[in-house]
């Protein structure tokens, strides 16, 4: 009665690829979630293009850029860790995601310095100097705060995942054999870093 | 021990108690969940329907005010889009016998399936609890069109998180499916020798990986409107609420075919099965549910027509629309060449998949009258759109969903229904259907307006007729519900393959063993449908 | 890892099932042994993403008369970026060809959604 017949295409084996593949497929949803973002930009911009370009002199290219070259720094590091796992160094691999988690925080607090300014300055939808704005620029402004809200909270996510990650390695869970949760994490961390590249110019270099 | 020992053990009986159904890992036990839950919402929806139809029996307010009567027929529309039909076929049956049918003993991704049912649990109570806070249900219709959805004072946030909770059970759903298909075929089973259930999920899965995270991204836009101010679609911040409606539909018209695919899958099942005959047209059939998918990316804007878009898209919109009816008859034509000189079995399963082809091209041949821009800038917004779309989802994806029920009945609980009540069930349930939504497309055609509690005197005949229909329809369902209820506490045994079926959930016990198979599953010689004692031509 | 599963493992979208058949057979035994991205290769991609952030700002701030080439050059060089993410750091040139081909579908059917919206509003 007991004997025990297992499939050979068993659903409940660890299989790596199927991981993988799963992953891919999330990040397509998630590159059309911000699609549908970017297409909306892609109107408004093509509907008021000189509002546009007056309203991203507000933003300082200086910290964009240097927010930039942090994330790209934190894919490269994500990177290396998923190498250095690969190879067996754990130890480096942790080490390379802890600079990643830090890289993110630096993003966080730049974003956060930048987004206060706004509010100073009363940018923020509802504030009086936002009233004043004429149409074009107040959608400017609608579009700068939800997707680089949107992308903050990714960073968030995505700095959260890899803590985990950490965790997981520490205690031998993800390992030199079994590193799928690591990369499904850099991969998620890399897609943080992808649509920044786009919204970096979008917002920060369109004058 | 010895009454243990002689009951066989299978995935109903192997746990007990809720704690093994709520957090079970098992995709049968995860599809029943889903059948369990998404019928629970269907009657729901049903109940406001049949509100709809109350109100609609006189001209005038006769149970409800203008307002309520907004509030229900949008409650109405989001359950039964949201909570029942995007989720019926696949979600159930889908989830029950797609890796059966693939020979192997789960889904890839088992703890994501059962993360994507308690998404769907958290998005369902979400849509309720519109009921009891922050305004009432939204009032808006389930298409959530700004800016009225931003300004209205009913909850409309709850309604659109509901939405894009559900939408992201979805997705799940969907993304568990391409993986299971492209990782856990049994050995020799290539795509092309996949049953073509399993080809109509894996085109519905694409659709709903690709198309579902716009509306997820429009509906959260709402959302941060109504919450933060961040106004995209505010027409006094520039914004441009047709945008909405493209963004809308971008997602909302493909999600028609992750309603109705599905449902063709099923159909392409049951066809072959009741005729015992090789399924005429494999390939066309399989490759024009991805087709479908394809197309149905690019024709969003035919909901459009009148909404001020420009004429240029409007044509071009148009064109594509008609595209989509080549792959659709290809499937039609297919399915009566099967069944021509098959030995036919006039099952309760085969007339519902034979009502679904009656329906559906009904509802098909309308759709290319809306489809038409000339035409529908006439019958748009009418009572011609509501019978026409209930033509195709009820009608057609409604129909198929009771046939998948019928023809898996046996498999699922290895119990078997009263043969004689399904007739009669069906027989109301097709008249019903009939007399409910026909009287709706001449109405359309007079030009009787959607979405008002009242109308002019001329109409009172056909909407009286209409609602009769609805009362029919009404019983039809809860004798059908009764039956397999019965069928369930006790009815006889079902054998393993009742009805001669040779996709591979055939060839395991009624109901499944825990893992589905307790010996290596064998592909039939030569192809899926390849039915041995088949006639040659 | 799991030899039963050799003959499942077909990347392959159905439409382009029969031709690539052959050809995904070799990307199985390819796929065994996972390749390692060495730190030098890492770096490289690194250096090459920062000299083109630093590219496409100084156009922008240096440039600023040219206007719409300015825009289009911005978004043709973060087009290059991506791309060399996606490649490099996200692994897909080492991947099997089937994660290229769907990515490039994905892309594809976003970009058929940006011009038939856009369309509409240049004609209306």
């Amino acid at each position: 009665m007991n004997h025990h017949f297992t499939l050979p295409n068993s659903g409940h084996n660890y299989d790596a690829k199927a991981s993988k593949m799963g992953m891919w497929l999330f990040l397509y949803t998630e590159l059309i979630l911000f699609g549908g973002l970017f297409l909306v930009y892609m109107v408004y911009r093509s509907l008021n293009q000189d509002a546009f370009l007056l309203a991203s002199f507000n933003l300082n290219v200086w910290m964009g850029t240097a927010n930039t070259i942090v994330l790209l720094t934190s894919s490269m590091t994500v990177a290396m860790a998923i190498s250095a796992l690969q190879k067996g160094d754990s130890k480096k691999s942790i080490f390379l995601l802890w600079m990643t988690i830090l890289a993110a925080l630096f993003f966080l607090v730049v974003k956060y310095f930048e987004w206060s300014a706004k509010f100073e300055h009363g940018l923020f939808p509802g504030m009086d100097h936002f009233n004043q704005l004429p149409n074009g620029e107040k959608l400017y402004f609608n579009l700068y705060f939800f997707m680089t809200g949107l992308h903050g909270l990714h960073v968030i996510v995505g700095g959260i995942f890899i803590v985990i990650v950490v965790f997981k390695i520490k205690s031998g869970k993800v390992n030199k054999d079994r590193y799928q949760l690591l990369e499904n994490s850099g991969l998620y961390w890399h897609l943080v870093d992808l649509i920044w590249i786009y919204l970096f110019p979008l917002f920060y270099l369109i004058h | 021990m010895t009454a243990i020992a002689t009951q066989q053990i299978n995935y109903l009986n192997v746990k007990k108690g809720i704690w093994s159904w709520i957090f079970t890992l098992d995709h049968k036990r995860i599809g029943l969940l889903y059948l369990y839950s998404i019928s629970t919402f269907f009657f729901v929806g049903v109940i406001l329907g049949v509100l709809m139809r109350l109100e609609l029996f006189n001209p005038g307010r006769d149970i409800m005010e203008a307002k309520t009567y907004n509030q229900v027929f949008t409650l109405h529309g989001v359950i039964m889009i949201f909570l029942f039909i995007i989720p019926s076929i696949p979600a159930s049956f889908g989830n029950f016998f797609l890796p059966i049918m693939l020979g192997t003993d789960d889904v890839s991704l088992p703890r994501l399936n059962l993360l994507s049912w308690w998404l769907y649990v958290i998005g369902a109570l979400f849509a309720l609890s519109t009921l009891v806070f922050g305004g009432g249900p939204a009032d808006t219709g389930w298409t959530f069109y700004a800016p009225y959805s931003v300004k209205t004072g009913t909850n409309v946030s709850m309604s659109v998180m509901a939405a894009f909770v559900l939408g992201f059970s979805s997705i799940l759903t969907g993304l568990n499916f391409i993986v299971t298909i492209h990782r856990l075929r049994t050995p020799g089973m290539t795509f092309n020798k996949m049953p073509l259930f399993a080809w109509a999920l894996y085109a519905t899965s694409w659709i709903q990986v690709l198309a579902t995270p716009i509306i997820g991204i429009t509906l959260l836009m709402i959302v941060v409107e109504r919450v933060f101010g961040i106004g995209l679609f505010d027409p006094s911040m520039g914004g441009d609420p047709i945008l909405y409606q493209h963004l809308f539909w971008i997602y909302s018209h493909p999600a028609v075919y992750i309603m109705a695919l599905p449902a063709m899958g099923v159909v392409s099942e049951i066809i072959p099965t009741f005729s015992q005959r090789t399924i005429f047209g494999y390939k066309p059939i399989a490759y024009s549910s991805m087709a479908i998918a394809f197309v149905g990316y690019f024709v969003w804007g035919h909901h459009m027509f009148t909404s001020g878009m420009s004429g240029s898209a409007a044509i071009i919109f148009s064109i594509l629309t008609f595209l989509v009816a080549i792959p659709t008859a290809i499937k039609v034509f297919n399915w009566l060449a099967t069944l021509y000189k098959g030995s036919i079995d006039i099952k309760v399963p085969l007339l519902f998949a034979l009502a679904f082809i009656f329906n559906f091209l009904i509802g098909g041949l309308t759709g290319l009258v809306v489809g038409a821009l000339a035409v529908d800038v006439h019958v748009h917004d009418t009572y011609f759109v509501v019978g026409h779309f209930h033509y195709v989802m009820f009608g057609g994806t409604g129909f198929a969903f009771f046939g998948a029920l019928h023809y898996w009945f046996p498999k699922i609980w290895g119990k078997m229904y009263n043969m004689t009540r399904a007739y009669v069930a069906f027989g109301l349930l097709f008249i019903g259907f009939n007399i409910l939504y026909f009287p709706m497309l001449i109405l359309g055609v007079m030009g009787m307006p959607r979405r008002y509690y009242d109308y002019l005197p001329q109409f009172h005949t056909l909407n009286q007729i209409s609602t009769i229909g609805s009362w029919i329809l009404v019983v039809g369902l809860l004798l059908m519900i009764y039956n397999l209820i019965e069928g369930y506490r006790k009815g006889p045994k079902a054998a393993g393959n009742p009805w001669h079926g040779i996709t591979l959930e055939w060839q395991t016990d009624s109901p499944p063993p825990l893992h589905n198979f307790d010996k290596m599953p064998e592909l039939p010689e030569g192809g899926p449908y390849n039915y041995p004692n088949a006639k040659s031509e | 890892m799991a030899p039963g599963r050799l003959n499942l493992d077909l990347f392959v979208p159905p439409i382009l099932f029969n031709s690539l058949k052959m050809k995904n057979q070799h990307s199985i035994e390819e796929s065994h042994a996972e390749h390692i991205t060495s730190y030098r290769e890492h770096f490289g991609t690194w250096v090459g993403l920062i000299l083109l952030t630093l590219m496409t700002v100084f156009i922008s701030v240096f440039g600023a008369d040219l206007r719409t080439i300015t825009v289009a050059t911005a978004l043709l060089i973060a087009s290059v970026k991506a791309l060399v993410v996606a490649y490099y750091f996200m692994h897909l040139k080492y991947d099997p060809r089937i994660y290229r081909v769907l990515i490039t579908i994905v892309m594809s059917l976003f970009t058929v959604f940006l011009i038939m919206v856009i369309l509409d509003y240049l004609t209306r």
